[in-house]
């Protein structure tokens, strides 16, 4: 549902960013990770953002989600400027409207899959909408291994337990960071099924980072980041067009 | 949230585990003083109830100061003749330990354990709180009684005949006439308790025709108040106080709870100690863990959960481990108070059956205790892992942030230097109070260990490499690593020693303190005594006149004399005096006379005084004093001589004539003596012995023998403390194994990598136990350092009779350090097991 800003505009984008621009170090030793990028993400996409190792597109997803902050520029979650927010109320943000898949899972390891799932709203303190979750679980299959600790399942079910952690919350957007890449090819395509799945039917917005052109297939659209710069971009993507453009960028 | 809690409890319960144990410990030592202590108030307040139910009055001496004057015999008669009086018994009891009874095997009852108490026999269970059992009461000379358990457990017989070791010298083949109970248990913690006749009794303690107290039981249906008056018309005016049941019962329940107060409050102090170590261990016990749950907590955040509720989760395993600990401690202290009963029982003293009193408050103050402690050294770390910021979640290696060094080291100089000034001014000038003295020193010592445990992170680095040199050479590779392992964390390593130093530095401390003291005695010996011999009481119950007498009659002695202590009205102040033979003083002490002259034998109405007693005064020689004495008697003096040297005597000094015309102290508390001209310390030696035979409960002792026996006490009060400081130093040790296994779980992979490039399963276990033996060294050093700042402190602030200079038992001192690095080896044998089975695959695939 579009929201209302400060600014009165209605929008569907549901994350973007304005001149984002991200440096670490100083001097001789800067690194510039985000060179001023500026990028819109639609609400109900799920969109890929591709790059080489080191192009910054892991740096543009953490402040993109509030995890990390920018050197200069803005970026906004649906109409917030993350920039305007308060420790705390991106704490609150992150918690009420975003989602997350790891690619290390990062699961709690001493709480059940079903806890992990429902582990934002019971930090929120709130109760889960109960026929929400349950289409969640059934959806990407777990309803069955819902009492196992992480350690008891598959490195996939695993990361069906932390996907499922991402919708349980019904959150504006969500956010995974090369969910694949700790997992076989098979596993790996069940898994982007499942996001798949959630953007369709679901209504979920989904945006991932990854460097794998199979994955980045599963999106809509593909954004490709070079030295922390945008340098192209590419609606319906098959893995062959992704692969000749990943060629095409190394090679620049 | 909440459930996170209980999950990371059940996931770290090993690790919890140690530090439960560090608590309970704690916890358990205080409750422990509680239970026991209230137990024992218990039945000595029943045990009080029953003795004085019987006595209805009591006419009894008073004095405002000094010892009271006993009263005249005669008395007794005139009160037993007023209406309404049924029984009115007078009463002798000797000094603690004056009568001892020789056993069949010739050796005499331990007398260093409970004490030896001999009382007049007074033929009524209801006034005199003793039963016969067996045989008959004591009535003629030489003939005694003694309590059921005394004299079963040193194999008296009724009916066979013992030597008396009694102030008159020794009363040869007495007759055990019976045996006694004491109320309706014979509980008599041990002591020996023993009876012989009132004329007996005024012989053998030298106070014909005189009697302690006169207990009263009066006719049923009698106006207590009415006879009261009666009793007041017949006494003297002065000196004489009546006082009824209630009272006594009250005085007897003061006297029991004081000894229970004293057990109770050393048991709580040495419990508060072991629970400020554990403060440390807890606090790295939580740094540790959730330095390994640094991602977790970034998921956390990164997920939505605010610092505050990072903050509860971790606080929350503080409070539920705090708990579990509190009340295992409270378990704990019930078992440790049996077992104190039971030691207690070996040691011969044996407390009367008490209850389990396990009251509200006792278990208010564990909770509260355990629990807070727990919470107050969970806080830092929990402000740690608040803090970690959602990135951690997707970082390798993220670790748990601290406050800075810089912070760490204005805080810790700040209390440093509060706890050097608080405790400084406490020794200066120390609060009226002995419980303010405590409080005031106790924040010291806390502020000074906090203090040197933040700063410390600064040394840990550079010194354990430095103590780590010699292993590093001696060891290989194991022994580098274990160097390595020692320095690469400083903050830990000065923590976990820190919990090391504060057992050491108390320890310490005593032995500095112990052995100045020590030191100092063998000066003032050397300056202040040229006297041949030096005789003491092995009890308290002062030695008899007749031993000086008797000395000075063999003519072998230039100089003999005793010393008698009472406590006088000098010039309207209250004041200890001494009475002794001034005229052979300059043979036996230096007093150091500033002005006039040792009096003659033969003068009795002179006194000497201190220089700065003569100038408080106003006095000089020639002057006359006024001397006021308990009995009421007054004496005027003229002052002889002023002297300096107070290190051995340091009150006014009369003539023995004078205490004896005022009924002041008629025993001597030692004696001193020097041989005559030409005569020999061998040729004299047959003669000691003959009077040593003579009253074998003194000891004759020359200078040399005297001061090994003053120190050999000081070192058996030193033995004691230390003891129980043992406790605080085995927490520790424990915080060391604790700490060793902790690293040695986060270190699991790079174990792994280690034994996959070929290191062997023991020298990893000997790389572990090194680095524990390097913490607790350095712990151990920083100890003693600390010991030494407490050490000097406590002698500078001491009088300088008692401790001079500053005394190092450098020794001793080293062998401990040597032990607390031994201690660490051992402790750490259980985490170097693990570590030297950890499965190589499954370690180097583990996160």
């Amino acid at each position: 549902m579009p929201s209302t800003t400060t600014t009165g505009i209605e929008t569907d984008v549901a994350a973007r960013a304005i001149g984002a621009t991200k440096f670490y170090g100083s001097g001789d030793t800067e690194v510039r990770a985000l060179d001023g990028v500026t990028a819109e993400f639609e609400r109900g996409h799920f969109s890929a953002i591709m790059g080489p190792s080191g192009s910054g597109k892991s740096t543009l997803m953490h402040c993109l989600a509030g995890l990390d902050t920018l050197t200069d520029g803005r970026v906004f979650i649906g109409d917030t400027d993350l920039s305007t927010l308060s420790e705390r109320n991106l704490t609150l943000l992150r918690r009420d409207k975003i989602g997350f898949v790891f690619q290390a899972f990062n699961l709690v390891p001493t709480l059940t899959a079903l806890e992990n799932i429902t582990l934002p709203m019971d930090l929120a303190g709130r109760d889960p909408d109960q026929e929400w979750l349950d289409r969640v679980i059934d959806a990407v299959g777990l309803a069955d291994r819902t009492s196992h600790r992480p350690s008891e399942l598959s490195g996939g079910q695993q990361q069906r337990v932390a996907v499922a952690r991402a919708l349980a919350s019904n959150p504006e957007i969500i956010f995974a960071d090369e969910p694949t890449g700790n997992l076989d090819s098979t596993t790996g395509a069940e898994i982007l099924d499942f996001m798949r799945d959630a953007v369709d039917n679901l209504g979920q917005t989904i945006v991932m980072v990854t460097h794998d052109p199979v994955a980045a297939s599963h999106a809509d659209r593909a954004v490709f980041l070079v030295d922390g710069k945008i340098v192209d971009e590419m609606m319906e993507p098959t893995a062959e067009m992704v692969l000749d453009e990943m060629k095409l960028l190394s090679r620049r | 949230m909440l459930r996170l809690t209980f999950r990371n409890l059940g996931a770290n319960k090993a690790r919890f585990a140690m530090t439960t144990f560090a608590v309970v410990l704690g916890v358990g030592f205080v409750v422990a003083s509680f239970v026991l202590s209230d137990g024992l108030r218990s039945s000595f307040g029943d045990l009080s109830d029953e003795i004085t139910a019987g006595t209805d009055l009591q006419v009894r001496p008073v004095s405002e100061f000094g010892e009271p004057v006993p009263l005249d015999e005669t008395l007794v008669d005139e009160i037993a003749a007023i209406d309404g009086i049924r029984l009115a018994v007078g009463f002798v009891e000797g000094d603690e330990s004056a009568m001892q009874p020789v056993k069949s095997d010739g050796t005499t009852i331990n007398s260093v354990g409970p004490p030896q108490l001999t009382f007049s026999w007074v033929d009524d269970e209801g006034l005199g709180a003793f039963a016969l059992i067996e045989g008959s009461a004591p009535d003629e000379t030489a003939e005694f009684s003694m309590d059921v358990d005394a004299a079963t457990s040193n194999g008296f017989v009724v009916g066979s005949t013992y030597d008396l070791i009694t102030p008159i010298g020794v009363v040869e083949d007495a007759t055990l006439t019976g045996t006694t109970r004491f109320g309706s248990a014979n509980d008599t913690l041990g002591a020996v308790l023993m009876h012989v006749s009132l004329d007996e009794a005024q012989r053998l303690f030298g106070v014909p025709g005189t009697v302690d107290e006169i207990a009263i039981r009066l006719d049923t249906d009698t106006d207590a108040a009415a006879v009261v008056a009666e009793i007041s018309q017949v006494i003297p005016t002065y000196g004489v106080e009546i006082v009824d049941q209630a009272t006594l019962n009250a005085e007897q329940k003061a006297d029991f709870n004081q000894g229970v107060d004293i057990v109770g409050n050393v048991l709580l102090g040495f419990a508060i100690v072991s629970l400020f170590v554990s403060i440390f261990i807890i606090y790295n016990t939580f740094s540790i863990i959730l330095g390994q749950r640094v991602r977790e907590m970034g998921l956390l955040r990164a997920l939505g959960a605010d610092t505050r509720q990072i903050r509860r989760t971790v606080l929350g395993e503080a409070l539920a481990v705090g708990l579990i600990a509190s009340l295992i401690g409270l378990l704990a202290g019930v078992g440790i108070a049996q077992g104190l009963i039971a030691l207690f029982d070996a040691l011969g003293a044996s407390l009367p059956d008490s209850p389990i009193i396990v009251s509200l408050r006792t278990i208010v103050l564990a909770l509260t205790l355990g629990i807070g402690v727990t919470l107050v050294s969970a806080l830092a770390p929990a402000r740690a892992a608040a803090s970690v910021a959602p990135m951690a979640a997707l970082r390798d290696g993220a670790t748990l942030g601290h406050q800075s060094s810089r912070r760490r080291l204005v805080v810790g100089s700040t209390l440093l230097s509060i706890g050097i000034a608080v405790g400084g001014f406490g020794l200066i000038s120390p609060p009226s109070s002995t419980l303010n003295v405590v409080l005031v020193l106790g924040f010291a010592a806390a502020a000074v260990f906090l203090g040197v445990t933040l700063v410390s992170p600064v040394i840990a680095e550079p010194v354990s490499r430095g103590l780590g040199w010699p292993v590093a050479k001696g060891m290989g590779t194991a022994g580098r690593l274990a160097r390595e392992n020692a320095s690469r964390n400083p903050r830990r390593t000065a923590t976990t020693g820190a919990a090391l130093m504060i057992g050491l530095s108390l320890v310490s401390t005593v032995l500095i303190v112990g052995e100045s003291v020590k030191s100092r005695l063998g000066e003032l010996l050397e300056s202040s005594v040229q006297a041949d011999y030096l005789i003491i009481d092995d009890s308290d119950a002062g030695v008899t006149p007749k031993l000086a007498a008797d000395l000075a009659d063999t003519g072998q002695f230039a100089a003999v004399t005793g010393f008698r202590y009472d406590e006088v009205r000098l010039a309207g102040f209250v004041t200890d005096m001494i009475a002794a033979d001034l005229s052979s003083m300059g043979l036996l002490l230096s007093l150091d006379l500033q002005s006039g002259t040792l009096p003659a034998a033969d003068v009795t109405d002179v006194i000497v005084l201190h220089t700065d007693k003569a100038e408080d005064m106003g006095v000089g020689v020639g002057d006359t004093v006024t001397v006021e004495f308990a009995s009421g008697d007054a004496a005027f003096l003229k002052v002889a001589a002023t002297y300096d040297d107070d290190t051995i005597l340091d009150s006014p000094i009369v003539p023995v004539q004078v205490f004896d015309d005022a009924g002041a102290a008629a025993v001597d508390q030692w004696v001193a003596a020097s041989l005559a001209d030409g005569v020999s310390a061998a040729a004299a030696q047959p003669l000691i012995d003959q009077i040593q035979q003579r009253y074998p409960q003194v000891s004759i002792d020359s200078a040399a023998e005297f001061q090994e026996r003053f120190e050999a006490s000081i070192d058996s009060a030193l033995t004691v403390v230390n003891a129980l400081l043992a406790l605080a130093i085995v927490i520790a040790l424990i915080g060391i194994a604790n700490t060793l296994a902790l690293s040695v779980h986060e270190r699991t992979r790079e174990l792994g990598l280690l034994r996959a490039v070929g290191m062997t399963r023991r020298q990893v276990r000997r790389m572990v136990r090194w680095e524990a033996a390097l913490v607790a060294l350095f712990g151990a050093l920083l100890g003693v350092a600390v010991g030494l700042l407490f050490g000097w402190g406590v002698v500078s602030a001491l009088p300088a009779d008692f401790a001079g200079s500053l005394n190092v038992p450098f020794l001793r001192i080293t062998l401990l350090v040597a032990v607390a690095a031994a201690a660490g080896l051992v402790a750490a044998w259980l985490p170097a097991r693990r570590a030297g089975r950890l499965n190589v695959l499954d370690a180097i695939s583990h996160t």
